[in-house]
Order: structure tokens, then C-alpha cells, then sequence
């Protein structure tokens, strides 16, 4: 297999976890990564070799997604947050943040704020390369994140205490 | 000490922080309960977001998302659109070529070719004809000559073939190539037998080239020439030598004089 396979199969799991966090939903997770992998397999050529694989997947990704959305509100199917399946692990966490509500709370975030919380918090991925992914500056990444975060933690009902200075 | 940003506190919860500024931000901590409760926040958001969501990833990929597979496939539907583009393309060559190659053969039909088809033709329809075999009989054989010289505007007399032992039943005027003026005078003449054989003129062919041809269609014989002020094909169903006799007789009296000048035949 050539390298560039091998660089796109490395990504897949990475993938998958990513669209399952989006979509919460299995099979639509799936399928939205096989949409990506053959966009990108499709597209190969148009990928230039000096930047990342995975952000270029990533991208690919978050546009089927936000796509599929789009078509998806044009025909007015909402995915019912009560539907959403259960967790493997309901038990509370440390702060009683209970991880269900947890879940609630994130789809409550708006897309871009979810996005961008995921890439970073769930994928771990660089600043850099999720600005880039969501192709928007970094000030702007750390802006969402920062907002998502605050929401969360006004959603799951943990006091927000303390208001830091945002000194720049 | 540098001022702590939310930005700073987060990227300390994310693990991005330089190392350069770790400290600083883990020394703020220390000192500032509120800073240190909302870095805890984070980090247990955070936790709980892997906690949710990280088991996908180390699920095992079913087969379908394998990227080699998914390769392997874009690469047969492309080949075989690929294949599909490539035969049309393929037949279309084929058939612009073979439209081109057949060109002598389609356009290009030689005009004898025709003439001689038109000829075995109008014989095969009015040698069968009694009543009506000729539109103008050979009792009134100056006017036929007159008329059809007229019509095919070049002189036609009419060729004796007593010595073949043919006479002339007549003549009709049919519509003809139009390569060869639109016109076309039939005459026929008959034996004693009513055997019958048939003369079929035209004006000259637009190239004027003279030819000559002798050659069976349709289960008649045929003679054809042409010269520069008319073609001629004499048609029947005779024996090949009289056939042969027949046809030298009228080429003989068709073509006196100078048939190249392009002057008319004294009538």
C-alpha cells in the first residue's frame, strides 16, 4: 500500500471517534468518515504532501458534516437529544458532573463551539492545527473554546465562580 | 510576574502551554483559589469528554473504512468509467474513420455505377410493357429524334441496328441523374424473336471524361461509355456476342466525328 494510504488509515480511528462525538450516532458516524476517506482517496491528487494528512481529513470531515446538517435542516429532521443512546459508564464523576448531562450539555453547544471543543478537548490536537482544520485564526479558536467551556459549565450547573480577567 | 490569561489557563489544562510559562501558571494557581478551581473545571470537562468518546476510536475499523479497500474500489469504478470513456471514444474513431474510408464508396459511387443501375432498371421495367413499351413510336421517328435531342440538349440520332437484326420500337424520356442533366432518353429496339434490347443516353457527365464499361446487373448485360457529350449504356438480356455486336453497332454510330470537341452529333 502506498504512503499515503498508510498516512490515511493511521487517521481512521481518530476519525471515527471524532464523528461519533459529533453525530452521536454510530452508523451516521461511519458513514460520514467513509464519505471523507473517499472524498480524500478520490481526491488525492489535489492534496499537497507539505501539509498534515490528518487536518486535511479533518476538514473533509467537518464539511460533509456541516453539509449533511444543512440538507438535513432544509428538510427539518432535528436529531432528538433524548434519543441519543446511553453511556457505557453513567457513574458521576468528581464535581458530580454526571457524564449523561455532560452529553446533553455539549449538544446544546452551537456547532461551532462543539467543533472546536472536540477537536481539542477529545482529539487533543495543537491549537494550530485545529484552527487550521476549522480554518479560522487561532484567537478565534481559543475564543470558541473558551465560550464552550463557560457554557458547559453554566448548562451542567457547576457555579461559576470565579471570573477571570481576560487580560490580553 | 506575567499576567494569567483565560487563554493561558486553558492551554495549562490542554497541555499546550510552553514550558516557559507553566510555571508561572502553576504558581498562580497556587496562590489563587478561583484560578485553580476553574483550571480544575476544565480538566474534569475535559475528562469527561475522553471518558464519553474516546472508546471509539479504539474500536475496531470495519471493513468498509479501510482505506486500501475504499482505493482499490474508487480505482475500479474509475477504471471502468474510465474504460467506458475509452470505448466510446474508441467507436466514435472507428466510426469517423470508417465513415472517412468509405467515402470513395459512398459519395464517390461512381456515376457509371449509377447510369448503369438507372439503365438495367428503366430496361427491366419497359421491355415487359407491350402496349406501352415507348412513349413515341418508331413511325414517327424524326420527331422522336427531334424531342429527345431537345430534352438531353445534345443531337441523338437514332442508330441503325437493321444489320443485327434490331429494329426500333421507340423511345421515352425518363428522369435521370442529376449529374448527368436530370434527363434521360430510354430507346428500344426489338428482333424478330421479341427479344429486346434497350439504349439508355444521358447528357455528358459533369467531368466529361470519356469511359467505357461493359458489365451484368441485375441478370442483364450492360455496355457503358461515356464521352464528352454524352453516356450511353446499351442494355439486354442477348447472348454475350450479340450482346457484343449490338452494343460495338450503337457505340459505333453514337460516337462519329470528333466526340471530344464537345460538338453536337449531326442528327
Amino acid at each position: 500500500m502506498d504512503q499515503f494510504l498508510d498516512q490515511v488509515e493511521a487517521c481512521v480511528p481518530a476519525l471515527r471517534r471524532y464523528a461519533r462525538a459529533l453525530t452521536r450516532n454510530l452508523d451516521l458516524a461511519d458513514d460520514l468518515v467513509q464519505d471523507c476517506l473517499e472524498r480524500a482517496i478520490a481526491k488525492r491528487g489535489l492534496f499537497r504532501p507539505t501539509g498534515p494528512v490528518r487536518a486535511w481529513l479533518f476538514t473533509i470531515l467537518l464539511n460533509l458534516y456541516r453539509n449533511a446538517l444543512r440538507s438535513s435542516h432544509r428538510r427539518g429532521e432535528q436529531v432528538d437529544i433524548d434519543s441519543v443512546p446511553e453511556f457505557a459508564t453513567p457513574a458521576p464523576q468528581p464535581g458530580h458532573l454526571a457524564l449523561a448531562e455532560m452529553a446533553r450539555a455539549i449538544e446544546t453547544l452551537p456547532l461551532e463551539q462543539k467543533e472546536a471543543l472536540l477537536l481539542v478537548a477529545l482529539e487533543g490536537l495543537p491549537y494550530q492545527e485545529a484552527a487550521d482544520i476549522l480554518q479560522i485564526p487561532i484567537g478565534t479558536l481559543m475564543s470558541r473554546l473558551g465560550r464552550a467551556r463557560a457554557a458547559l459549565r453554566v448548562i451542567t450547573g457547576t457555579p461559576a465562580e470565579p471570573h477571570l480577567r481576560t487580560v490580553k | 510576574m506575567t499576567q494569567i490569561s483565560r487563554d493561558m489557563l486553558m492551554a495549562y489544562c490542554d497541555g499546550q502551554l510552553p514550558d516557559s510559562d507553566r510555571l508561572a501558571v502553576e504558581n498562580h494557581l497556587a496562590t489563587n483559589p478561583e484560578a485553580a478551581m476553574e483550571v480544575a473545571l476544565i480538566q474534569r470537562q475535559n475528562d469527561a469528554i475522553r471518558t464519553m468518546f474516546a472508546p471509539a476510536g479504539a474500536e475496531p475499523v470495519p471493513a468498509r473504512l479501510r482505506p486500501g479497500r475504499l482505493a482499490a474500489e474508487i480505482g475500479r469504478r474509475r477504471s471502468h468509467g474510465w474504460s467506458w470513456a475509452a470505448a466510446a471514444v474508441v467507436l466514435v474513431g472507428l466510426g469517423l474513420a470508417a465513415g472517412w474510408f468509405a467515402r470513395p464508396l459512398l459519395d464517390a459511387r461512381p456515376a457509371s455505377a449509377m447510369l448503369i443501375a438507372d439503365a438495367v432498371n428503366a430496361h427491366t421495367v419497359y421491355v415487359a410493357e407491350n402496349r406501352h413499351a415507348v412513349e413515341v413510336g418508331s413511325d414517327d421517328s424524326e420527331h422522336l429524334s427531334t424531342w429527345l435531342s431537345t430534352r438531353l440538349d445534345t443531337t441523338l440520332g437514332m442508330p441503325n441496328l437493321d444489320a443485327q437484326g434490331f429494329t426500333l420500337v421507340g423511345g421515352r424520356l425518363l428522369p435521370g441523374e442529376p449529374d448527368a442533366g436530370g434527363r434521360a432518353a430510354q430507346l428500344m429496339y426489338e428482333d424478330t424473336s421479341k427479344q429486346r434490347v434497350t439504349i439508355y443516353v444521358t447528357a455528358a457527365l459533369s467531368d466529361r471524361e470519356p469511359a467505357y464499361e461493359f458489365t451484368s446487373y441485375e441478370g442483364a448485360e450492360a455496355f457503358y461509355w461515356a464521352n464528352a457529350r454524352i453516356t450511353c449504356t446499351v442494355v439486354g438480356t442477348l447472348p454475350e456476342e450479340q450482346m457484343k455486336a449490338v452494343a460495338g453497332a450503337v457505340y459505333s454510330q453514337l460516337t462519329e466525328g470528333d466526340v471530344s470537341s464537345g460538338q453536337p452529333y449531326r442528327g
